[in-house]
């Protein structure tokens, strides 16, 4: 049986005039809001809860019941969509935002009359110009159209969109981190409690979802809850846009439903390798999730228990494959100097820590590393765990930890030779690559 | 259980505390000890050091204790292994990048990094890597040097100017490891209240420029008193030791000055040192100054003109920098005993002593104007300062007797006065400092009194709210100098036994000093082992 | 001395009055501050910006320090930014950037000597699919050779 893609959320992705707002309400754009109008948002809410519609930005956590998480009271309330991808390996929201604009705001009314909220703002990282001009414009079309404004459709709901531009960095992806900069601060995350439902963007409750998740929501409304849950598992239900990328032959966004075999993502869809080469290794869920062996990923299926009972997580979905002719310590000092680069430096485990783990890896690539870089680099990742103010510190051990244990003869080999297992020399230091960084 | 309090338990101590309390507040308010840099009290909440961990009962991992609010039945304590690691840890990423200045560091002795790695560190570092290299010796400012590689990265610097001084002149740049504390292009750290940022600092990032390298603060044992530097009567520490007064930093007062104090009021220990002093009791006379004579004697003797002279022929100039009891001694002497009302309030602050910059500074660079005020009123004196005037250019008044102020820096018109008081027959001026200005003014006779300081007296000051603040005695700078107390009681002609302070005895702490200070008493003999190299 | 021209400054005053708090416009306005002073940021645009929004400096600095759109020094008229995280790195962008540098004759982050190019190294620019990949003045150059790179660099003038 070929294995095949789930055109759920992506079934116009292919016609490029669903961009546009006449495409989009030739293919069934905006029904869902106007069913949506007339109901209870209560209603809404339970729909979605009932839906088990796991946030799909990376940290899954039930939709539903976040939105639950408000005050019951008329407090102005703020939608925030996060449009800043940057957990590597993740491509997806920047396909559906340049793809079918339309979609996500239709989400986002939907959900902001759910909530009660009268203002949203979708943040976009910086360098997605295109997106920011897709969405841009797509606003533009809704609100002269009368979908966004005062008197919705004649439904008494008023809701202002606008769009926010961020300027690069992966912290503003950590929904207080991406509050901050929208307050026109650095991107440093707040201190939780209190947690942004309580009081978020200017003090308000504020509700940040991933573009995904918002999109979604259109789809329970058309479908219902039940109709969701007849894709993936019990308690991971519905389908998953997966940013494939790394070795395959085939690299690019898939949407199948949860629990698909990684096999058959790999193989199957993303076309297997090149010749001669094969699997190595698989990070399932964005660069922060521990990485799988070969042997692992050909068993693991795409969802949240199998990959957390398999010590890694679900993630973004961004699935990066490796294979054989690849060094896991060159791969991993990619990582670290990457997390070291987006520290946003707030805290002092992960300011420090993520520094002194890039320094050892590039100390180990480039032949200079000591027997006990090893057990410190796992020392190191342990104790930066669990101890700051958000998780960036925890995405930075992670990989580090999971390199180490799966790939320890690799680095012990490093070590002891002066130069990489597999490509058989060392790497010599580059120095800082970022202008002015 | 009340309204408004709830009980938990910290180590194994059952508290009260106020409901909304952090478990922070709560452990520093009941003497328990717990790691930390970046809270303060007069702060908000940054929560970014990681060090004040605690366990909480029911709680896998540890949570920091400024953010957590206690509630209901916590039980709580950071004394178990699990959390003597996380902090071990914590302290651990501070150092790594940290520079080995201590040699070399103003803070060393009162260094948040070298205390709690006395308590929690003592491992064998592991850093083998560059440290990051940022900027030292930054010039910050008219008073703060910055070092950006000492720095935490706390924020309490920049909250502060934030929050309390407004100016807004600190800013945290760049990120990651790349951060640092500065102003941005060339501005300063330039408000009246800058060196607060050194005082909560808890590294050595930030230095005062005028304590820079002056002294090792092991050496320096401190008292606390009340700030003579204006009417706002800020609870303050001087720090001092054989070599005299270094520096001045502020008590907590939560009704009077909160946590702070402002920068003019750091300058209140240099018109104390032996430098600016009065040391003895000198007479001038028939164009010539005579020989020093002790504090007591010179008193007396001008008590003897003073008792002779006709009441109208007296003059007292007062200034508000002086105790409550002192103004009671001398106004006893001069109403009840000389009989005479020619009291005049030397107040050149008077038509700014109702500004206020809205945080601690007030235009009237007296503490205790109030005080004297009452006192005044209480005696029923109404001359005004163009009585003075009147007095000393028709002759009529010829036996003046001047108190002066202590503050040099507060009484700018010091040089023109003596030429002013000058113009009496016979001059008593009462000073703690060496009077500006005396050279030149033509004095007929003249006998100068040694007063003691401030910091060498009990004594009671009135702000300018008319809160009542007490302070005891720090130490003795001037072997010999009489209070007002004692001054007023020889002039009126009582015999006193004046008590001279041996040199060697000098700066010795008061009785006012806690227990827990170190005093080096044992190590007298290398007491001056830092004194420029010489044993 | 760094004006911003008028209508430069009128885009500043408009997107102080476009959100909830003024200082959102902050990061609207370094980006309006950057395009003006061809492409590069520094303390006589941040002066500026602070003069026509009435935010202080150091605030406005810190956002610009903290951010990596915000360029602190000067870039060539073209800014190539070749993504180096793992996707790409696993389908030769360290090899592209390296044969850009070689064949444009400049090293990492600093300026050809015809004033036209900068060579530097993103952080993942969210299109790994379409590795290795490049980005110049806001737009995307993907599934990129050193060859393909090179001549959509020969093309711009």
């Amino acid at each position: 049986m070929a294995v095949a893609e789930t055109k759920y959320l992506t079934e116009f992705y292919h016609l490029p005039e669903f961009k546009g707002l006449e495409g989009y309400k030739k293919n069934g754009g905006y029904k869902e809001l106007v069913k949506a109008l007339k109901m209870q948002p209560q209603a809404i809410i339970d729909e979605v809860k009932a839906s088990g519609l796991r946030g799909r930005g990376g940290a899954g956590f039930s939709t539903g019941m976040k939105w639950s998480f408000l005050p019951k009271n008329n407090e102005p309330r703020f939608l925030l969509c996060n449009a800043d991808e940057g957990e590597p390996g993740t491509f997806k929201d920047r396909m559906m935002m340049e793809k079918a604009p339309h979609q996500l705001i239709e989400g986002m009314i939907i959900s902001a009359f759910a909530i009660n909220s009268k203002k949203s703002y979708i943040y976009v990282r910086g360098e997605y110009d295109d997106s920011i001009n897709a969405l841009t414009q797509a606003i533009q079309e809704a609100y002269k159209a009368g979908y966004l404004g005062k008197n919705i459709l004649g439904s008494g709901f008023d809701h202002d969109m606008d769009v926010y531009r961020g300027a690069g960095a992966y912290i503003c992806g950590e929904e207080t981190g991406m509050i901050s900069s929208l307050e026109g601060l650095k991107g440093q995350p707040k201190l939780k409690p209190p947690f942004p439902a309580i009081q978020g963007y200017l003090k308000k409750p504020t509700i940040v979802n991933n573009v995904e998740t918002l999109a979604v929501v259109k789809y329970v409304i058309r479908d219902g809850a039940a109709h969701y849950k007849t894709f993936g598992t019990e308690k991971s239900a519905g389908t998953k846009l997966f940013s494939l990328s790394g070795n395959v032959v085939k690299p690019g966004n898939y949407e199948v439903p949860l629990a698909f075999p990684m096999k058959d993502m790999i193989y199957g869809l993303g076309g297997g390798f090149k010749a001669g080469r094969k699997l190595k290794a698989v990070i399932p869920g964005g660069s922060s999730a521990p990485v799988l062996t070969a042997e692992e990923s050909e068993r693991a299926t795409l969802d949240y228990e199998n990959l957390a009972q398999m010590g890694t997580m679900l993630g973004s979905g961004a699935i990066i494959v490796i294979d054989d002719s690849n060094c896991m310590v060159q791969c991993l000092a990619n990582l670290t100097h990457f997390y070291h680069h987006e520290s946003c430096g707030q805290c002092t485990p992960c300011r420090e820590g993520t520094g002194w783990l890039d320094k050892i890896v590039h100390s180990i690539l480039s032949g200079r590393g000591r027997p006990q870089d090893i057990e410190l680099l796992i020392k190191v990742a342990d104790n930066m765990k669990g101890k700051t103010i958000c998780a960036l510190s925890d995405a930075a051990a992670l990989p580090v930890l999971s390199f180490v244990t799966k790939f320890r003869d690799e680095f012990e080999y490093f070590v002891r030779e002066g130069k990489s297992k597999v490509k058989g020399t060392a790497f010599a230091p580059k120095g800082d690559a970022h202008v002015g960084h | 259980m009340s309204d408004t309090n709830i009980k938990c338990t910290i180590n194994g101590t059952e508290l009260e505390v106020k409901k909304g309390m952090t478990i922070i507040q709560a452990m520093t308010e009941n003497a328990q000890r717990i790691a930390h840099y970046c809270w303060h009290p007069g702060l908000s909440i940054a929560g970014v050091c990681r060090l004040c961990m605690v366990e909480i009962e029911g709680n896998p991992r540890v949570q920091i204790a400024c953010n957590t609010v206690i509630t209901e039945g916590m039980r709580i304590n950071n004394t178990s292994e699990k959390v003597k690691d996380a902090v071990k840890w914590g302290l651990d990423f501070h150092l790594i990048n940290h520079p080995l200045d201590c040699p070399i560091c103003d803070q060393a002795g009162e260094c948040g990094l070298q205390d709690q790695y006395m308590e929690y560190g003592k491992y064998t570092p592991e850093m083998a890597e560059k440290k990051q290299k940022k900027h030292k010796v930054v010039d910050l400012g008219p008073t703060v040097v910055l070092d950006s590689e000492r720095c935490i990265l706390c924020s309490r610097c920049v909250r502060f100017t934030d929050e309390v001084s407004k100016t807004n002149e600190l800013g945290i740049f760049n990120r990651g490891d790349h951060a640092e504390i500065g102003t941005h292009d060339g501005k300063q750290l330039d408000n009246k209240y800058s060196l607060n940022t050194v005082d909560i600092c808890p590294v050595g990032a930030l230095t005062s420029k005028d304590f820079r390298f002056k002294q090792r603060v092991w050496y320096l044992k401190d008292s606390d008193t009340v700030c003579n530097g204006c009417s706002t009567g800020c609870n303050v520490k001087v720090y001092f030791n054989k070599e005299g007064l270094f520096r001045v930093k502020p008590n907590v007062n939560e009704k009077i000055n909160g946590y702070w104090m402002c920068d003019e009021g750091r300058d209140i220990y240099k018109f104390v040192n032996r430098e600016h002093r009065q040391l003895k009791g000198q007479k001038y006379g028939a164009g010539s100054w005579h020989e020093e004579v002790h504090a007591g004697v010179a008193a007396k003797d001008a008590g003897q003109f003073l008792q002779t002279a006709k009441a109208d022929e007296i003059g007292l100039v007062l200034t508000g920098q002086h105790t409550n009891e002192e103004y009671e001694a001398l106004l006893n002497t001069f109403v009840n005993t000389f009989k005479t009302k020619n009291i005049y309030h030397w107040w050149p602050q008077e038509p700014k002593a109702g500004e206020f910059d809205g945080l601690l500074l007030r235009g009237d660079k007296n503490p205790n104007t109030a005080g004297l005020k009452e006192a005044l009123s209480k005696h029923g004196i109404t001359a005004k300062w163009a009585d003075l005037e009147s007095g000393l250019k028709s002759g009529k008044i010829k036996q003046l007797v001047v108190i002066a102020p202590e503050n040099i820096f507060a009484y700018n018109d010091m040089e023109q006065k003596a030429a002013f008081f000058a113009q009496a027959e016979h001059l008593i001026l009462a000073t703690s400092v060496k009077f500006p200005g005396l050279e030149k003014a033509s004095l007929k006779i003249a006998t100068i009194i040694p007063l003691k300081s401030y910091i060498e007296k009990d004594g009671t000051f009135v702000n300018f709210k008319g809160d009542v603040q007490k302070f005891k005695k720090a130490t003795t700078v001037v072997n010999e100098a009489l209070t007002g107390v004692e001054l007023a009681q020889l002039l009126a002609g009582q015999n006193l036994q004046i008590e001279v302070v041996p040199t060697p005895e000098l700066f010795k702490a008061a009785s006012n000093t806690r227990k827990d200070q170190v005093t080096l008493d044992h190590r007298k003999k290398n007491e001056f082992v830092f004194n420029r190299g010489r044993l | 001395m760094f004006q911003l021209s008028e209508e430069g400054k009128q885009k500043v005053l408009a997107e102080l009055k476009r959100y909830e708090s003024r200082r959102s416009a902050v990061l609207p306005a370094l980006y309006i501050g950057q395009k003006e002073n061809k492409g590069h940021i520094n303390s006589e645009v941040i002066k500026e910006l602070s003069r026509v929004m009435d935010i202080p400096e150091s605030q406005i600095n810190e956002v610009f320090t903290f951010y990596t759109m915000y360029n602190k020094q000067k870039i060539g008229k073209y800014h190539v930014q070749v993504c180096r995280t793992l996707s790409c790195m696993l389908n030769g962008a360290e090899e592209l950037t390296n044969h850009l540098c070689k064949e444009l004759n400049v090293k990492l982050n600093e300026v050809t000597t015809d004033g036209r190019f900068t060579v530097s190294e993103a952080e993942c620019l969210g299109s790994c699919g379409t590795a290795p990949m490049m980005q110049i003045a806001d737009k995307y150059y993907e599934n990129l050779t050193p060859e393909s790179a090179m001549n959509i660099l020969r093309g711009m003038k």
